[in-house]
């Protein structure tokens, strides 16, 4: 063995050197021709700019001239299938507009999502594929890959640039997940055309809109590069919510608490937010770390938090990561989920478990555990709200109770199209309108409007129980000190 | 390349271009298919862009996917260096994507808050905080950057042989995505800034100086309608710079001696081939290669973030490699980019045909890495040296200049 | 004291995957990446037998009717997996047997793709466990130190496998095969060995005890399609630490690894009472587990390939 290679190395050397001279000589050539080619690959791509230019341009002016009035029907490019549905548009003529939404559709969060698009859909529907009078297409888009079950930080940049360069889309309704909206909204502040206009229906995380002793130094400036603002909310942020589970675990009794999060943007920053909460109502936080969601099991975390001696967990992430073990463990170890402190240790969750998926993963484990979401629930809601709730559940045939978020991405919906409305297909004009909303008829409140950081003025919050379904538990209207309190200092 | 171009041409045609000198074989197709490339975005918004019901696959690959295919395509480059031409098996290759990606992260965005420093960045505020330097010597950085580490996996591990280095780069590939999941507090220092990501990352561009010249470069690509343009170009003049390298490494002295490693570990070294030296520099260019692209991707999707870069990354530019013909850098581009663009729209769009089309309703795209799997293994059981083989790979495969065989390690 | 043996059951699961790839690398020198997969699937398809259409087992029925479902689970999976895995050997890796060394391991990464996905086809992302079966009351309680039945049970399946294995491959004619298979394949062919069916078997061994690491692991832990990945390469640490190819080097790799991930998790590292004058300050010590354990698989590989027990081979210097 080794000699047949040392044979054939020295077979292939002599070779090579035989072949030196002859190689140099080409070699030398084949490095001029190469750079040539660089050469002209380099003027052409400044050719090809300078044309591409004067098209794109072009393009501009065209989709400015149908913007203003909508009957001469758009021509709109739809956006890529790779991660969105078809375009959906039912109204006479052919769209002069897109308007998109950016929502996982894909693992724990689907069954809330999909019945999200449904509820834009249904509002989409219910204005007739106009807003004034420009036709308004709509399309649904995925940021999550079926892999992971969850949203994906590629599919959401992937898909931020596929919006900010389609002329069409004016608008986005997105995303569901404060991590992917942090990827998107510097996207989107940034775009050609002034930016393009966003709504969340769901996004909590405070520090995407509100600068706080709880962010980065940075933020929420980083998210828009361009100087002005495009996103805005139509979910109270996490200030709010975790002060209202503070003050409802204050109300049941409980002087300790255990905080822990999955490290997500959303997650951490619930977590902080409960913390510094429940820390000015003077409860004893006994612990605050972090699960990773690829851990195969919590007991030892649990063991832990065991011998501290907390009388409640508080866990601040999302069901799809790996939720439901967490919850599972939390049973197993620290027993059955307690109303009060009294009767065992109780199981506080923010919006991120507020989902029929928690109850399917985690099981039996679930009952019991106390959930919240910003917001009043979709059964008490009143006037437009009710109505809305009351003709979609007819509609779509939905199984009541609805879910938390819907009557929100309806509510955002609204809010693109009134947007539209007065801005047309001008992107820059559907961001100042978008700002300047203002209802007296809201879906998700009778009376709201979008302060200047794009939060809605907005603020009670529901307690839900984990039965068979979440079930509404108490409304809770947070005390503005203790919101305050809640953006708290400290990383 | 030339050989399979040669056999094509068939009767007067063929023998006329038999008879071409060997240099101008080569350089004729390449040319014709770099110009392919370079005229892409124009013929593609012109003519390929009008068709949106194309049976099967939809439409034609947009600019921007084509950027991402040629990221990928470089990546794989890169491993083909290391696995095709040193035979030095790494399933940890995403490791050096993401340093890459760090790298731009850490040189070129607002991360850092507490400096401000700039250094010809295009197109950012002078006022904004943070490491701000151009992205064009970013990139250069990152692929120095993850040579290094390269060089740092790469020594102690490098005396392993076969299967146990292959698993000692995975092990390399899974700690690096931990690190950077849980390096936003090294003792008390935020070096990654955790599952959140450095976001956004800054775009290369002009600058000021060639503002508008030849008809309106941008000062910075992500404000500018034709952003994907400008990505393509840009990348495409990295691919052909490291196709370039990659050819002529192959034909040097280091590239030789790296095929004589693959080929005959033991004899190699009796040669005086200094084995350790030779395997690091594989390593070293190898990762080169993936930090560059690693950076670019990063520029271009603006962010990078510790849950993309995981194992199946490094198992898909595996299979670009495998299916391509380990050591064949043709084959590889080809596979290199088949691959890239199924996985970025390609198998999305096969699926929703299937389902517009047929009652059959399967999602294609959850399943690519199955898909992959089966090419993988479709290839080693039936042409393991790959679509476009490289000719001395293909006589080691068919003649059995190999090293010891799973029956042979009898020891 | 808790944490030890939270460790030591979790250590026992990956022991019997452990054991897999020893066997077939004991045999093959090949790392059948493909196992960890192998292993997740069967702990799925544990699911399916268990709940729902087909013994429709819940935790109110008695525990005789449980354990009685348990076994008979047992007792379909394991034969299942065996032949699976035999042919997943017969289909994808015999062909390789004279290709190079990288061919067949390229193969296997292929291949545990493969299983992945038609884990993912069957059972989507779901997570899915059967936590709740088996009852988490205290079996042994001695002051702060508790036993729960539904770890018991785990000691008490796997002990009995391990003993069965080791007489099997020590005093069975078929035992006798394969080891002096995987100590010279040309001249146990020629003493009149079937090599063919004996890596076959080993391949069915290590399917079976793959099978029975799934049940468990689901009596204990949520899974889902790519569960396998990462247990896979916990295990084949494992086996490496103990030195690969050594049975009891696997067992008592996969224990060491199980306290390290339990203690490194139920520990307070940062704390003032339990190292913080020793580990810097880097967040919660669980984020670190897999970096951990992927540390230890580099620095044995580098330093001492042979592992613990293993005998040096001529895969290092």
């Amino acid at each position: 063995m080794l000699q047949t290679g040392v044979r054939a190395l020295v077979e292939r050397r002599t070779i090579a050197n035989a072949n030196d001279r002859r190689r140099q000589v080409r070699k030398k050539s084949i490095l001029l021709a190469l750079l040539a080619l660089l050469i002209g690959a380099l003027a052409l791509t400044a050719a090809g700019c300078g044309g591409d230019d004067d098209g794109g341009g072009g393009d501009a002016a065209a989709t400015g001239d149908t913007g203003g009035d909508g009957d001469g029907g758009g021509d709109v490019s739809e956006l890529p299938s790779a991660s969105c549905e078809a375009m959906v548009y039912e109204g006479e003529g052919s769209p002069d507009v897109l308007i998109a939404s950016d929502l996982p559709l894909q693992g724990s969060s689907r069954v809330q999502t999909v019945q999200m698009v449904e509820g834009i859909q249904f509002v989409l529907e219910q204005h007739g594929w106009k807003a004034g009078d420009t036709n308004v297409g709509y399309q649904s888009c995925d940021d999550s890959t079926a892999q992971a079950g969850k949203w994906d930080p590629g599919k959401c940049s992937q898909n931020a640039n596929a919006y900010a360069q389609n002329e069409a889309v004016v608008g986005v309704i997105g995303t569901f997940n404060s991590g992917c909206a942090a990827i998107i909204i510097p996207v989107l502040n940034n775009a050609p055309g002034g930016g393009v206009a966003m709504v969340s229906p769901a996004n909590t995380y405070v520090c995407l809109t509100e600068a706080g002793p709880g962010c980065a130094k940075d933020e929420p400036d980083k998210y828009y590069p361009a100087g002005s603002r495009n996103y805005t909310r139509m979910v109270a942020h996490d200030a709010y919510q975790g002060a209202a589970v503070a003050q409802y675990a204050q109300s049941i009794g409980i002087e300790s608490v255990y905080v822990l999060n999955d490290r997500e943007a959303y997650g951490l920053g619930v977590a902080q937010n409960f913390r510094n909460a429940a820390e000015s109502l003077g409860m004893k936080v006994s612990g605050f770390a972090a699960w990773d969601p690829k851990a195969s099991s919590y007991e030892a975390l649990f063991r832990k938090i065991k011998a501290s001696g907390a009388q409640s967990v508080f866990l601040g992430g999302l069901i799809c990561e790996n939720g439901g073990q967490v919850i599972k463990d939390k049973v197993s170890v620290l027993g059955p989920n307690a109303a009060t402190p009294d009767e065992g240790i109780v199981l506080l969750m923010p919006d991120g478990f507020t989902t029929q998926a928690t109850i399917d993963e985690a099981g039996k484990s679930a009952a019991g555990a106390f959930s919240s979401v910003a917001g009043v629930p979709a059964d008490q809601l009143e006037g437009a709200g009710k109505e809305f709730v009351d003709s979609f559940m007819e509609s779509s045939g939905a199984e009541p109770p609805l879910e938390p978020y819907t009557a929100y991405a309806a509510q955002a919906a609204e809010v693109i199209l009134a947007a539209v409305e007065a801005g047309g297909a001008d992107r820059a004009a559907v961001i100042q309108s978008m700002f300047e909303f203002t209802t007296t008829d809201g879906i998700i409140a009778p009376e709201f409007e979008i302060n200047e950081n794009g939060d809605p003025t907005v603020g009670p919050v529901t307690i839900y129980v984990a039965a068979k379904s979440f079930d509404t538990q108490e409304v809770v209207t947070p005390e503005a000190e203790l919101v305050e309190a809640a953006k708290g200092g400290g990383a | 390349m030339e050989r399979v171009k040669g056999r094509s041409g068939m009767g007067a045609a063929g023998r006329g271009w038999n008879q071409l000198p060997e240099r101008a074989r080569t350089l004729i197709p390449a040319t014709i298919l770099i110009l392919l490339a370079v005229l892409y975005p124009w013929y593609h918004e012109n003519w390929l862009a009008e068709f949106t019901n194309v049976p099967v696959i939809i439409n034609f690959p947009s600019v921007s996917t084509a950027v991402i295919v040629i990221v990928f395509v470089i990546m794989a480059v890169g491993l083909n260096i290391v696995v095709g031409y040193a035979g030095l098996l790494d399933l940890g290759y995403v490791a050096f994507y993401a340093v890459g990606a760090y790298t731009a992260g850490w040189l070129a965005s607002g991360h850092f808050q507490q400096v401000s420093f700039h250094f010809g960045s295009a197109g950012i505020s002078r006022d904004l905080n943070g490491i701000h330097v151009n992205v064009w010597i970013v990139l250069l950085a990152a692929g120095l950057l993850t040579a290094l580490a390269g060089i740092i996996i790469g020594l102690p591990t490098l005396r392993l042989r076969g299967d146990y280095l292959a698993i000692v780069t995975l092990g390399f590939g899974e700690i690096v995505p931990v690190f950077v999941r849980n390096g936003d507090n090294l003792g008390g220092f935020n070096l990654t800034a955790g599952t959140f990501g450095i976001n956004p990352i800054d775009s290369p561009g002009f600058g000021e100086g060639l503002n508008g010249a030849w008809g309106g470069l941008p000062v910075n690509f992500q404000q500018s309608f034709i952003r994907e343009k400008l990505f393509f170009y840009a990348a495409l003049a990295l691919l052909l710079i490291t196709l370039f390298c990659s050819v002529r490494l192959r034909e040097s002295r280091l590239g030789r001696a790296w095929i004589a490693i693959r080929e005959d570990e033991t004899a190699a070294a009796a040669m005086g081939i200094p084995l350790m030296r030779t395997k690091t520099w594989a390593y070293a260019l190898g990762a080169f290669f993936g930090g560059i692209a690693g950076a670019y991707y990063a520029s271009f999707k603006s962010g990078a973030f510790p849950s993309e870069f995981y194992f199946n990354i490094s198992v898909f530019l595996l299979c670009m490699v495998v299916l391509g013909g380990m050591g064949s850098v043709w084959g590889v581009v080809t596979a290199g980019s088949i691959l890239a663009w199924l996985n970025v729209e390609g198998l999305a769009n096969i699926g929703t045909y299937l389902k517009r089309q047929t009652p059959l309703d399967f999602e294609v795209a959850k399943y690519q890495f199955g898909i992959y799997g089966v090419i993988i293994v479709l290839m080693m059981l039936f042409r393991p040296t790959g679509l476009i083989p490289e000719r001395r790979r293909k006589l080691e495969m068919e003649e059995g200049v190999q090293d010891e065989s799973v029956y042979g390690a009898s020891r | 004291m808790n944490v030890f043996f939270i460790g030591l059951t979790n250590g026992a699961v990956y022991g019997l995957v452990a054991l897999g790839y020893t066997l077939v690398y004991g045999i093959l020198q090949l790392i059948n990446f493909a196992h960890g997969d192998v292993f997740a699937l069967s702990g799925l398809v544990a699911f399916s037998v268990l709940s729902g259409k087909f013994l429709g087992i819940t935790s109110d029925d008695s525990m005789v009717i449980i354990i009685g479902a348990l076994l008979l689970c047992l007792i379909l999976t394991m034969p299942l997996f065996a032949v699976g895995n035999a042919l997943i050997e017969l289909v994808a890796y015999r062909r390789l047997r004279t290709a190079p060394r990288l061919a067949p391991l390229i193969t296997a990464v292929g291949v545990s793709f493969i299983v992945q996905n038609v884990g993912l086809a069957v059972y989507d992302v779901e997570f899915y466990g059967a936590t709740e079966l088996l009852p988490r009351s205290n079996a042994i309680e001695i002051g702060s130190f508790a036993y729960q039945w539904n770890k018991l049970i785990v000691l008490l399946i796997v002990v009995p496998l391990l003993v069965s294995l080791t007489w099997f491959v020590r005093s069975t004619r078929q035992g006798k095969a394969m080891r002096a298979t995987a100590q010279d394949k040309d001249a146990s062919a020629m003493m009149g060995i079937n090599v063919n069916r004996t890596i076959s078997v080993t391949f069915a061994l290590a399917g079976a005890l793959a099978a029975a690491a799934g049940l468990l692991f689901l009596l204990q832990f949520n899974m889902r399609y790519d569960t396998g990945f990462q247990l896979g390469l916990f295990a084949f640490t494992a086996a490496v630490l103990g030195g690969i190819g050594n049975l009891s080097g696997a067992v008592l790799g996969a224990t060491i690894i199980g306290l390290i991930e339990a203690f490194n998790e139920g520990l307070r590292w940062g704390h003032p009472l339990d190292g913080a004058w020793f580990f810097p300050d880097v967040g919660a010590p669980s984020d670190w587990t897999r970096a951990v354990i992927f540390g230890i698989l580099i620095a044995i590989l580098v330093f001492r390939p042979e592992g613990l027990l293993g005998e040096r081979t001529a895969e290092g210097t």
